[in-house]
């Protein structure tokens, strides 16, 4: 668990100079002190994508190989996948309230499809939950996690193949659409929670890990029971 | 219930095979799947699938005029004029343009507080004669940040 807690230290350290670059930089003239929401936003919901990318690898090397090291990956990968999405809809929320002055709309199709992969991944996570024996539950999770990642690039490119009234990307192949300084702080933000993921990864994995030697150590038929105390046994 | 009357044997192979598994957690997991399924169709038609375009520009809504008699609700994306925007008692008046056509929009209720001259701008309303007649107003900023020649950078 060293390289957990030096990795959790570093990513600690990065997220302080992101939140510092976040407070620093230069803000948009309409929205103000809003924009700094973005150093959150954005970065949150990349890593998501990375998440579920992640966990599709997992997914489909599990599938290939049957080698419960891909399946921990997949899982633990989907576990954080959400967890960055759901700070990805919330900080969005708040900035959509703020600005747009309205923190939801199901006719925006990134709003909605983003929503639609957070509630499948949460199923991903619910079938694992209900799929008590290892190996079906890594054959189950493991088609799921390959299907499902067809929502990343849907969600990422929802704002080009639809009208939304969620923006279009700034930082894009063909040049980026602010200033120098505020990319550059998004950058560092994007650096620090690459650097959180990647501990939390390898931590969570960790845990999978001893899960699955607590499970089988209990998994003998008959352990459940205990034999009666004689001091319980009224009719002897 | 007849799932809970069955107590789920616990796996000592740890390599079941699919029909080993207890029929109680194979309908959970077909029902929980079921559900999913039923949820993202239904979102789906009930409010992706009425408004696959979402919002007209002026220039479409102006040609399109004759397919939104008055009353009829649609959304309208545009940016509000320079020197359009005035404020009566308990409405809003201004005009928004995308670069074509130009409509006159009344807007009651409160602006909210981002709401200027140049601002993109998102309406709920529906035609009245040649105006527009919105009661909600959303800001639309794109994907453009721009700061000021001396900064804005965080006071104090």
């Amino acid at each position: 668990m060293t390289k957990v807690k030096v990795l959790l230290a570093i990513a600690s350290v990065a997220m302080a100079v992101g939140l510092w670059s976040a407070l620093t930089a230069p803000t948009d003239t309409l929205q103000g002190d809003f924009t700094r929401i973005i150093n959150i936003h954005a970065p949150s919901m990349w890593l998501a994508f990375l998440a579920f990318g992640l966990t599709a690898l997992g997914s489909g090397m599990w599938l290939l190989r049957k080698q419960m090291g891909w399946d921990r990956l997949a899982a633990a990968s989907a576990e954080l996948g959400v967890m960055f999405t759901a700070i990805g809809l919330f900080t969005g929320m708040v900035w959509g309230q703020a600005v747009w002055g309205r923190a939801w709309d199901w006719g925006d199709w990134r709003l909605s499809t983003t929503a639609v992969m957070f509630f499948v991944y949460i199923g991903y996570l619910a079938l694992r939950g209900a799929t008590p024996d290892p190996t079906v539950r890594a054959r189950r999770s493991a088609v799921l996690g390959v299907i499902a990642v067809i929502q990343v690039p849907l969600v990422y490119f929802s704002v080009n193949l639809f009208r939304t009234l969620h923006q279009t990307q700034s930082i894009r192949p063909d040049g980026v659409t602010m200033p120098r300084e505020m990319s550059i702080a998004i950058l560092i933000n994007v650096i620090a929670y690459t650097i959180l993921y990647v501990a939390l990864l390898v931590a969570r994995i960790e845990v999978a890990k001893i899960e699955e030697t607590r499970a089988t150590e209990t998994a003998l038929a008959g352990d459940a029971v205990k034999p009666p105390r004689l001091s319980e046994v009224k009719d002897v | 219930m007849a799932w809970s009357s069955v107590t789920p044997p616990i796996s000592t192979s740890g390599v079941a095979e699919l029909g080993t598994e207890p029929m109680a957690h194979r309908r959970f997991v077909l029902l929980g799947i079921a559900g999913v399924i039923v949820l993202i169709v239904g979102l789906a038609v009930t409010s992706l699938g009425d408004n696959l375009t979402y919002y007209l520009y002026p220039t479409e809504a102006v040609a399109q005029r004759a397919d939104f008699p008055d009353g009829e609700r649609f959304r309208l994306a545009g940016t509000v004029v320079s020197g359009t925007l005035m404020e009566a008692e308990d409405e809003v008046l201004f005009d928004v343009t995308d670069g074509g056509a130009t409509i006159a929009v009344v807007l009651t209720g409160v602006p909210p507080a981002l709401l200027g001259e140049e601002v993109p701008v998102l309406l709920e309303g529906a035609w009245s004669g040649g105006e527009f007649d919105a009661d909600n107003v959303r800001i639309a900023h794109d994907e453009n940040y721009e700061v000021p020649e001396e900064g804005n950078y965080p006071s104090g």
